[in-house]
């Protein structure tokens, strides 16, 4: 708002003449005299999976700067750190230039770089000789999210795949599978209006995620909402805080079936909410008696009065408290059943579909491409996703227990393997197994914009162009501010790169599937703008970038006929589904197992410049953070004679790495963390090659037994002093 | 030349929501080219107490735009020097290396820039203040931490957020006026 009035007040005041006032811009031919500003092009941002709209600066063909596009309520008009250095990857020395095919051994480093027809005919033999040994299902093909990841998955499924693998079993498939199996859709947190929020490991000020942190730190900080924070390690979100609670880590359940259980004993529940659309509420009641604040201050480590008056005060605020669910939630192997919890503590306050609550996600309408189908693959999934996890997204796939089962050969074998836009090497526990895994196989296809750890490990790297080069799908946003966002180009390709489509496509024509591919991404966007809510939609996207709704709408499913999408049509506190899978319909805790004397729980988290592991590289990012750190607690630093800076070795059952030490007050005695994004093997990540240490090495193989989700929190280590 | 002189720009800042993104940082640097290991702004961060009780601030800073500014009194050859409006520049042209002016600054807001072998420091953004956009630090900021404006102006966010709350400045005592106001 003060940003439109400064506008305005320039604009109805006339300006000043720049080029008297501002020689020195002028003198380097920086700045343009005329006194309009100059329009940007907008475009969606591409470094992380928030989409915030931008306007990206061009001058000479170059983009100079990249300014956020206000026109986008769910990006709150700002740009973050990452936003703005994304510039570097397009401008970076070291970027993938054109295709590459591995010379030497796998890892050496040897590369012949190859026209793309040469790439292509090299990668389809490989995939038709795979397929001619093993079948389609002999195939791979993984991938994070993306505007353009679904011409990859295509490219997967009409080769007759079954085994596309996605991102959410590394991230959010137990948050958002028990949201589901809660409530028959995964709501947002209307943090703007809320008066009460409890976060627990959510670290909102550190991992950005709009418009929740915008919200959260404008409500807590003019003093509109209280806000509670759990977290082992006292991270920027917890300095920002009213209560910081260092819980013992694994145990959140315990503190919110202790809240559940005092909000019920005291009668601070929202009956009427209850009674009119819940399941079961009667056997939480019962199941919770057992709970009790002093119960759970053995558990989490959290005195029982404290707990006690949370629990009133979050009952007190109503349909305007909240228990944030969180987005990465691959932390323990309870992990579904906590966010259950969660999500029912948050059902009998009556939080639900209400200001300041929990509201179901609007969507703001958009057109499809009609492209022709292909038929169904024959062979089931090697992860055996329907019999293990019947009720997490068959879909989506779960990575680990995949690995587990390429490594055996099992069900049958996976002999090549494409990846787009993910470094598995870096985002997957265990690499030395992820590393075995990609020795075991006959083929490895990569398509990303730089030399990732595991693109170096690949046969064929296709180079893809960057998201200021290309244009892509329209994507839709949901939200209490839905958007649909176009990501335009924005700058013509500077090397010989091509966007993920094309690179379909000529995969495609080699593997006998163009007709599956006929289209170009101006019919394919074309198709989509049909259905926008604007006049002319892709004339309108182009000038502006995105369309949203930018009042949000409370209570459309708190009405008599609305059914929700469960199997009773009620939101289901007690759950027959999962009953009938062999689950706990109802979250029972269990404790976690703690570290023996001598070891450490790893924790994992991010910082706001540094989030996935493509971001270490970028000097403006990594200028802030030469370097990853092991933080361990001052005491039990001392003890073994650890002084900050210190080499230190970890260990795990998966592996060992060697990092500097960083002997700090902030972190549980029983706890230590490191950054994610660092230790890469790759050359051509000049930054960090060499340079701390990765997660992933010591990261152990564990999972959420429900959703499949990767359980990142349950490794312990052993640090010595070098 | 319009008339300027009824300009007096400053920044509030309300260091509480300040998350150490480093957003403005970044977006910093890429507007004003600021080469790599050099910042024109920068967060200060302050860590105290013992686990489990513990604090953490954050300030943001830049050159201060002083009412009175010490690095311009010094600068032998009139390259620094103040607009109208209160902004603070170096012309480069004029300035010889001599690096009085980064002495004389209480803040520490001025490096020498070896690209372009003259002092740099923050403008303000002055190239995107005059076309009437806010500067790059404050339109990118994530968690508004960042007002910007004319304080002669009674209509400017400025205007009304000195009016309305309590606020410091850093190092008042050297006279200098700086004219960053940190909201209390």
């Amino acid at each position: 708002m003060d940003r439109r009035l400064f506008l305005q007040m320039v604009g109805a005041g006339g300006l000043a003449a720049t080029s008297v006032a501002c020689p020195r811009f002028l003198s380097k031919g920086k700045a343009k005299a005329e006194p309009a500003a100059p329009m940007g092009i907008p475009t969606s941002c591409e470094l992380c999976p928030n989409k915030c709209s931008v306007l990206a600066m061009v001058e000479k063909g170059r983009v100079h700067k990249l300014n956020p596009n206000p026109e986008n309520p769910k990006s709150r008009g700002m740009l973050c750190a990452r936003g703005n250095a994304a510039i570097q990857q397009v401008y970076d020395p070291d970027r993938l230039k054109q295709p590459l095919i591995r010379v030497g051994e796998r890892g050496e480093g040897k590369w012949k770089p190859v026209s793309w027809d040469e790439a292509f005919d090299f990668a389809a033999s490989k995939l038709k000789a795979v397929k001619e040994k093993h079948g389609p299902e002999g195939t791979l093909w993984s991938s994070t999210e993306g505007f353009q990841e679904v011409f990859f998955k295509n490219l997967g499924m009409s080769f007759g795949s079954p085994n596309i693998l996605r991102h959410p079993s590394l991230c959010l498939a137990s948050v958002n599978l028990a949201y589901s199996m809660t409530f028959g859709t995964v709501p947002s947190f209307d943090l703007q209006n809320a008066k009460y929020v409890i976060m627990a490991g959510a670290n909102r000020f550190e991992s950005i995620i709009t418009p929740d942190t915008m919200d959260l730190i404008g409500g807590v900080m003019e003093r509109k909402a209280k806000f509670v924070y759990l977290d082992p390690r006292f991270t920027v979100t917890a300095s920002k805080a009213d209560e910081w609670y260092p819980i013992r880590p694994g145990s959140d359940m315990a503190f919110i079936l202790a809240m559940i259980q005092v909000i019920i004993s005291e009668d601070r529940y929202d009956k009427v909410f209850v009674d009119q659309w819940t399941l079961g509420f009667d056997k939480l009641a019962e199941h919770v008696k057992p709970y009790t604040p002093e119960w759970a201050e053995a558990e989490t480590g959290i005195p029982a009065r404290e707990i006690r008056r949370i629990a009133r005060e979050f009952a007190d605020a109503g349909h305007r408290a909240v228990f944030y669910a969180g987005r990465r939630s691959s932390w323990y192997q309870n992990d579904f059943q906590m966010r259950r919890a969660q999500a029912i503590l948050n059902t009998i306050v009556g939080n639900w579909d209400r200001e300041g609550g929990m509201v179901p996600n609007r969507r703001v309408a958009k057109g499809e491409f009609m492209f022709l189908p292909w038929d169904d693959p024959k062979a089931s999934r090697v992860d055996e996703v329907e019999k293990a996890f019947p009720l997490t997204s068959a879909k989506d796939g779960v990575y680990l227990p995949l690995r587990e089962n390429v490594l055996k050969g099992r069900p049958y074998p996976v002999k090549a393997w494409m990846i787009y836009k993910q470094d598995p090497l870096h985002s997957v526990p265990d690499q030395g197994k992820t590393l075995k895994m990609m020795q075991g196989m006959d083929f490895i296809g990569v398509v990303d914009i730089a030399m990732s750890d595991t693109a170096w490990y690949a046969d064929v790297v296709f180079p893809e162009s960057h998201y200021l080069e290309r244009t892509d799908p329209i994507e839709v946003m949901p939200g209490i501010w839905p958007a649909a966002v176009l990501r335009q180009q924005v700058v013509k390709p500077i090397h010989d790169t091509k966007p993920m489509l094309e690179i379909a496509q000529g995969l495609a024509k080699r593997l006998g599937l163009s007709d599956y591919f006929d289209y170009t991404i101006d019919q394919w966007i074309e198709a989509e703008a049909k259905e926008l809510p604007v006049e002319n939609g892709l004339e309108y996207m182009k000038k502006h970038g995105v369309v949203a709704f930018s009042e949000p709408k409370y209570g459309t499913t708190r009405n008599a006929v609305y059914r929700f999408v469960t199997k009773s049509g009620k939101i289901e506190i007690f759950s027959e589904r999962l009953a009938e899978a062999g689950h706990d319909p109802l979250p029972a805790y269990a404790s976690p197992v703690q570290p023996p004397q001598g070891r450490y729980r790893m924790i994992l988290g991010r910082k706001a410049t540094m989030t996935h592991a493509a971001l270490a590289n970028l000097p403006w990012l990594h200028e802030h953070t030469p370097e990853n750190d092991l933080w361990i607690n001052t005491d039990e630093a001392a003890r073994m004679g650890i002084r900050t800076g210190d080499l230190v070795e970890v260990s795990s059952t998966a592996g060992t790495v060697r990092l500097k030490a960083r002997a700090t007050e902030e972190i549980r005695p029983d706890c230590v963390f490191m950054l994610h994004g660092f230790g890469k093997k790759s050359p051509w990540l000049r930054s960090v090659h060499n340079v701390g240490a990765a997660d992933a090495v010591l990261l152990e193989t564990a999972w959420d037994k429900v959703s499949g989700n990767a359980a990142m929190h349950e490794t312990f280590v052993k640090v010595v002093k070098v | 030349m319009s008339k300027t002189a009824s300009r007096r720009y400053v920044m509030v800042l309300d260091s509480r929501k300040c998350i150490d993104c480093k957003a403005c940082v970044v977006a910093c640097k890429a507007e004003n080219d600021v080469p790599l290991g050099r910042f024109r702004n920068w967060i200060n961060a302050e860590r105290s107490g013992f686990y489990p009780r513990l604090r953490a601030s954050f300030d943001p800073e830049q050159c201060h735009h002083c009412e009175n500014p010490s690095c311009v009194r010094v600068c032998p050859t009139g390259a620094s020097f103040q607009r109208e409006d209160g902004i603070v520049e170096v012309r480069e042209a004029d300035c010889i290396g001599c690096k009085y002016c980064m002495v004389a600054c209480p803040y520490n807001a001025r490096f020498f820039n070896e690209e372009t072998q003259v002092v740099d420091k923050c403008t303000f953004c002055a190239h995107r203040v005059d076309r009437g956009e806010l500067p790059a630090c404050v339109e990118t900021c994530p968690s508004r931490v960042r007002t910007f404006g004319d304080i002669t102006d009674p209509k400017s966010p400025v205007h009304a957020l000195l009016e309305g709350r309590r606020y410091r400045v850093l190092k008042p005592q050297t006279g200098n006026g700086p004219q960053l106001y940190y909201l209390l």
